[in-house]
């Protein structure tokens, strides 16, 4: 403890330095824009500016990277409140209280409280991150490619189980992501599997291009000719700081929307979309009068808010101490590390203690500057928002194309990036979740050289995911998960698909 | 209107057993090796296999009921839809032909005055100012390499 102290100063001194002020400060800033921007996000504006980033120092690089993570959160709850449309998809549960308390004339308390709530969740979980991340890093030296495949396997199986609707369907999207994320060259034999021929897919399908079609280009079409209506708040906000009332209302929901987004976002593929669903259907729950939930409430808006903050946090433990990226977003990071030439996973921390701990810093110092700066920014971004909807389609069009075409030079990936938009698309016309599609798209490839790897260890015994006792927890954890759900009509995804 | 449904949740679970398939015999190709010492197929091929599994399971469920079917969406403009993405197509073909600020310039105005119904004047002046405003911030200031194309811009 004394010691991740001593190392936590050292990263202040880096973090304090001014070029990486600079850095975290225009992160923070570019996030909170595109959490307010409806359609473009932050995976997206990551990917978008990761070829800009090459020619920094790694350090500056990935502090700027990761205050666009955090950033966004902050961002995605103004256009919830204000616009009813949230700017992420992990905003989508603060418009359900957020945009009645700005109908009431409480625009400014709800997004007073999501400010602060972001805050003190972002602040905590930072906290959780120095405590968690080095034992975890620790304890993962012990791990080897049982260890890692059947971590893997129960990421991808509590996604799935926590899918909004069908857990097969949820299931099979996990299955096409790893067939997807797998083609390219045999990370063993070198052998090209359905590239078709084609060069530039011997190194495999990009992810930026995959998520700027499935998350940006799809979400444009979606609202093509139908946001053109949507109409911005149009009263003055005011009363930024919430009342007396309204933090006695919030702080348990705060503390546990912290919690809850913090340890849920430490599992591979939670990331930050379901945790804010529970958070909600949590509260509702633990509420005295749930009749008030989606008519203005404002523990409605505190403790989701806090929680997909808390959640950011918790997914770079995964990232940063396993080199396991835990959602789309930190997978871009997860290959910018490997860009920067660092070697992500358990000894990240102990070679690059630099990194490590000045982005940790530059984490605090960023929330921190998120604080001071949103609330005064607000009305800057309710002018942004009134940029008519068909000029910031066009430009998200636009930024996800460079984005997909910058990262390899090549129009290939532009291709794959209309497809997958359609792809997108039609998911969500036939009910088909994407988050599993990309996590599995993302550890598809970990996931194939953990079970070869595994397999020629053992001599082909599937034992040894049962021999050895990690694994096996994590081989138990997961089936118990497949499996309750044919013994239980209760499922907290099925649940909350009916809170929807 | 249930028939309906269950017929579109019935015709994509047929389309991912399809692909399932499809991964299988592609795998089958590659060589799957065995369990000692797994070949490049190998992966493919068992993913294809627990996605017919799977889709059957979706497939038998939309017969047995109507829950958790198509999505309540609102109504798509798919002919806009089919616009658009045949002008981010034909994008992708002349982006290295043409170069960047060309072909920006061509979709923006195409975009915004065919599709958003924008007026022309407009819809030129966007296009014009939006082309010129991304290659200074990505090409000139953040020196992310676009294309030229045969016009060198």
């Amino acid at each position: 403890m004394l010691e991740s102290l001593a190392s936590l100063v050292h990263g202040f001194n880096i973090a304090l330095q001014p070029q990486n002020l600079l850095y975290c400060l225009v992160g923070v800033t570019m996030g909170t824009l595109v959490g307010v921007l409806p359609g473009i996000g932050p995976t997206a504006t990551i990917a978008l500016l990761l070829p800009a980033t090459f020619t920094l120092n790694p350090i500056s690089a990935i502090i700027m990277l990761s205050g666009i993570c955090y950033g966004a959160m902050y961002g995605g709850s103004t256009t919830s409140i204000l616009l009813n449309i949230p700017g992420e998809a992990s905003s989508v549960v603060t418009c359900f209280d957020g945009y009645q308390m700005a109908r009431q004339g409480r625009a400014g308390a709800a997004l007073g409280i999501s400010a602060f709530g972001s805050f003190i969740a972002g602040t905590a979980s930072i906290f959780g991150l120095i405590l968690l991340a080095p034992t975890l890093a620790d304890f993962a030296l012990k791990f080897g490619p049982p260890e890692y495949f059947a971590l893997m396997v129960m990421g991808l199986t509590v996604v799935a189980y926590l899918a909004r609707r069908s857990m097969a369907k949820a299931l099979m999207m996990a299955v096409v992501g790893i067939l997807l994320g797998c083609v390219g060259l045999d990370p063993i034999t070198a052998t090209p599997r359905f590239t078709f021929g084609i060069l530039e897919l011997a190194d495999g399908i990009g992810i930026a291009p995959v998520v700027m079609g499935l998350f940006g280009i799809s979400e444009v079409l979606e609202n093509l000719g139908v946001l053109n209506k949507t109409e911005v708040f149009a009263g003055k906000i005011e009363g930024l700081f919430p009342d007396r009332e309204d933090w006695r209302r919030s702080l348990g929901p705060i503390a546990r929307g912290s919690l809850l987004g913090f340890f849920l976002g430490l599992l591979p593929g939670v990331g930050a979309i379901v945790p804010q669903f529970l958070s909600y259907a949590l509260e509702k729950k633990l509420s005295r009068h749930p009749e008030r939930f989606g008519n203005g409430a404002i523990e409605g808006v505190a403790s989701p808010e806090a929680c997909n903050n808390a959640a950011v946090g918790g997914t770079f433990i995964p990232l940063l101490s396993l080199g396991i990226p835990s959602t789309a977003m930190t997978a871009i990071l997860l290959g910018a590390l490997m860009i920067y030439g660092l070697t992500p996973g358990p000894l990240l921390i102990k070679n690059s203690p630099d990194l490590f701990w000045g982005v940790i810093a530059s984490m605090y110092i960023g929330n921190v500057m998120l604080l001071i700066l949103n609330l005064p920014l607000i009305p800057l971004w309710v002018r942004v928002l009134k940029i008519p909807y068909s000029y910031l389609s066009c430009f998200i069009i636009l930024f996800c194309l460079i984005g997909a075409y910058s990262l390899n030079n090549s129009t290939i990936d532009i291709y794959i990036a209309v497809t997958f938009s359609l792809v997108g698309l039609l998911m969500k016309k036939f009910a088909f979740e994407p988050a599993p599609l990309v996590l599995a798209f993302v550890l598809g490839p970990l996931l194939e050289t953990a079970l070869r790897r595994s397999l020629i260890l053992s001599d082909g015994s599937l034992l040894i995911f049962l021999q050895r006792p990690i694994s096996a927890a994590f081989i138990i954890f997961s089936i118990v998960v497949l499996v309750t759900p044919l013994f239980s009509q209760i499922r907290l995804g099925r649940g909350l698909s009916e809170e929807d | 209107m249930k028939k309906t449904k269950i017929t579109t949740v019935g015709a994509s679970a047929l389309f991912w057993i399809v692909v399932g398939i499809l991964a299988c015999y592609g795998a089958t190709r590659l060589g799957l090796g065995n369990v000692t010492e797994p070949g490049a197929g190998f992966i493919f091929f068992w993913s294809g296999l627990i996605l017919v599994i799977l889709s059957l399971v979706v497939l038998a469920d939309s017969v047995r009921s109507s829950e958790d079917t198509v999505r309540e969406m609102q109504e798509l403009n798919w002919a806009k839809i089919a616009l658009v993405l045949l002008s981010l197509l034909l994008y992708a073909f002349f982006l290295e032909r043409l170069g960047f600020v060309l072909t920006t310039f061509v979709l923006v105005s195409f975009l915004l005055s065919c599709i958003e119904g924008t007026n022309w004047v407009r819809s030129l002046g966007v296009a014009s100012a939006a082309a010129l405003a991304s290659f200074a911030i990505f090409e000139l200031w953040l020196k992310i390499r676009l294309p030229k194309g045969i016009f060198r811009f």
